[in-house]
């Protein structure tokens, strides 16, 4: 059975940058398995952002194509994409971007009311992963009365709550110190076996790269490792 | 999924506020300005009416051509068979009435009988000693009384108090009506003063005396006959119901003067006006209507520029939200829908507390007025001294519907900035801020 989940074929991607052209990502080639644990890992400039966000059908490439199961992203339009991130796809952020006006468990509520989920019946499951991300005496906690790792908790769980088949996560723990980074890692570890999302980190953390089953290393845009 | 966003916008005072107080504070200003525009100029309609025009005016049409000379041999004889056909031809709702206008000299004598003051003056005859006379009400005569009673028995007069002071005129005091008659002759009648009244009108203070029209069909010799057939419908009548009485009335008369009373003169053509056809009302009422429009359509406007600012200084602060909720798979579309929706509600709850601040204080200026007498002392401006706002629920419409369509405009205008941008860009700066 084919295990594929994403397929990269000869993606390009450039940015014009005044009047300069600059190229983010040459011709990269790899597949993603779903359930995978994996990580891009490079210096700053080598494109791990970049392919986060073309994977995650934020952008597109300049050339080469982007297959999530047998579908060309490309040849979707804005709101097949818009649909193709709503249902498949969890993202999370070095700066968390929690919604610094709702509580914790409104901020991982959220997606699931973008995907068209009534409050009533979307309770217990927010509340159920609040519990596993161990959150469950800050439920009403706004952002800002919570630690970095909170923070990070939360962003997880919101990327969780709607049982995506992956989760692009980029330079989760930069802005967390050591003990909070490995708690992270774990617990996302956990979840990757428990729901079976497939986790792809953009890190140059060296921590991260010792919890991942697959590393891709980055360099002026081009793979130059993949172990 | 709206209550939601919703309960962030109330929870983020510098998304909610700054629209919310400018929707408050301009709705509030319209609704204000509107009700004192409204009550200033219908003011001066309604003392029109009252007075001299009626909302519709049945005339002669050889008098009314020449009316700046009061030419009494051209009023409407058969005053009983008028009425009736006046009944019998108009809709209910109006309710007619006869009128004499006349202009003489009033003479003052001294103890001696000889001259003492004299001047020129605008009279107008109307039914005083009916019982329970609408003319009363409707010029509010008993309240208007500075000093003395409204007429009670034959030749008694009500005299602007203005005009009284300068004849040095006081109560009781016998005035000689000097003027002409229906056909022609000099005429000259004595009056008492039994009441000095304030119209509030500065005009009409200075230069106007009521008698009763029975004395005035005596003076002038105008048995069953006056100038004017004033007709009067509710106030809350629009001004395109005139036009439509008007036109209803015209089309009978057509078929009156086939079969005219007998004492009618055979160049007599009694014609229906509505008041916008007298003393250029209906050329004000167009320039008011261009007038009130324009400042609805400036503040409407200013308020467009104020939130679509508001909206793109949020927005940029915003963009790290919009970012979010389209990478987690928010179409364009939607977002800009919840934006407008965003904008609704601000509008709505501005408008609502626009009306109330703006109502309140058109409510005061409606109940308690405004004195500018001292403005309109010159001016001879048909209007009351006392201007009042008036509060109406066009005002507030004409409050509601900018103080909305502004809020959902500026905020829309100010989302095309991010309609227009891609979900990269927007995350890019999402990740920078």
């Amino acid at each position: 059975m084919n295990n594929n989940l994403i397929s990269v074929k000869g993606v390009s991607k450039v940015f014009k940058v005044g009047e300069e052209n600059f190229t983010a990502l040459r011709d990269i080639n790899l597949e993603i398995d779903s359930g995978s644990f994996m990580s891009f890992v490079g210096p700053s400039g080598s494109g791990k952002t970049t392919i986060l966000n073309l994977i995650g059908g934020l952008d597109v490439p300049t050339a080469g194509n982007i297959f999530f199961k047998s579908t060309k992203l490309s040849a979707m339009n804005r709101n097949q994409m818009a649909q193709y991130r709503r249902k498949n796809i969890g993202f999370i952020f070095q700066t968390y971007n929690l919604f610094p006006v709702y509580s914790v468990y409104e901020n991982i509520l959220f997606p699931l009311l973008l995907s068209g989920s009534k409050e009533k019946d979307a309770r217990e499951r927010v509340m159920n992963i609040i519990n596993k991300v161990g959150l469950s005496d800050q439920v009403k906690k706004r952002p800002s009365q919570l630690s970095g790792g909170q923070c990070q908790r939360v962003a997880i769980a919101r990327a969780l709550v709607k049982d995506p088949l992956l989760i692009l996560a980029d330079e989760p723990t930069a802005n967390l110190d050591s003990k909070n980074s490995l708690q992270i890692l774990e617990l996302m570890s956990e979840l990757n076996q428990q729901y079976k999302a497939a986790v792809v980190f953009s890190t140059h953390d060296e921590k991260v790269t010792r919890y991942v089953r697959r590393e891709v290393g980055l360099e002026d845009g081009k793979i130059i490792s993949d172990k | 999924m709206i209550f939601f966003l919703f309960r962030g916008i109330f929870r983020d005072k510098s998304r909610f506020l700054f629209p919310f107080s400018v929707v408050s504070i301009g709705v509030a200003l319209v609704v204000a300005l509107v009700g004192f525009m409204e009550g200033v100029f219908m003011g001066m309609i309604d003392m029109t009416a009252n007075l001299n025009a009626g909302h519709l005016r049945l005339v002669n049409k050889p008098f009314y051509d020449e009316e700046h000379l009061y030419p009494l041999d051209r009023a409407l004889a058969a005053q009983k068979e008028t009425k009736r056909w006046l009944k019998k031809n108009s809709t209910p709702d109006i309710e007619w009435t006869p009128r004499i206008r006349w202009r003489a000299l009033i003479d003052v004598p001294d103890a001696n009988g000889d001259t003492r003051s004299q001047t020129p003056v605008v009279g107008m005859a109307l039914d005083l000693k009916s019982p329970n006379s609408s003319e009363i009400r409707r010029l509010q005569l008993a309240e208007s009384l500075v000093k003395g009673q409204l007429p009670q028995d034959s030749n008694e007069m009500l005299m602007g108090n203005s005009l009284a002071k300068d004849l040095d005129v006081a109560l009781g005091q016998s005035v000689t009506v000097i003027g002409q008659s229906f056909d022609g002759g000099l005429v000259a009648d004595n009056y008492l003063v039994v009441g000095l009244i304030r119209f509030g009108v500065t005009a009409m203070d200075k230069k106007m005396v009521l008698i009763d029209l029975a004395d005035a069909q005596s003076t002038f010799y105008m048995d069953d006959m006056v100038t004017d057939w004033l007709g009067y419908l509710p106030s809350s009548l629009s001004f395109d119901h005139y036009v439509k009485a008007k036109k209803n009335i015209n089309s009978n008369l057509n078929t009156w003067r086939e079969n005219p009373p007998k004492d009618w003169a055979k160049d007599d053509q009694p014609i229906a006006l509505s008041i916008l056809d007298q003393q250029n009302m209906g050329s004000m009422v167009k320039t008011f209507t261009v007038i009130k429009s324009s400042v609805v359509g400036i503040f409407t406007f200013l308020m467009i520029l104020v939130l679509w600012n508001a909206g793109v200084l949020s927005g940029i602060h915003r963009y790290g939200e919009m970012g979010l909720r389209l990478a987690f798979g928010e179409s364009h579309w939607k977002l800009i829908l919840t934006l407008g929706i965003e904008g609704l509600l601000i509008g709505i709850l501005g408008s609502i507390v626009g009306c109330v601040l703006g109502g309140t204080f058109a409510w005061y200026l409606q109940e308690v007025g405004l004195n500018m007498g001292d403005t309109f002392a010159k001016s001879g401006l048909m209007i009351n001294d006392v201007v009042r706002a008036q509060l109406t629920l066009g005002g507030f419409i004409q409050g509601i519907v900018p103080g909305i369509f502004a809020s959902v405009a500026g905020t829309l205008v100010a989302s095309s900035t991010i309609f227009k941008r891609s979900e990269a860009n927007l995350f890019r700066e999402l990740e920078a801020g």
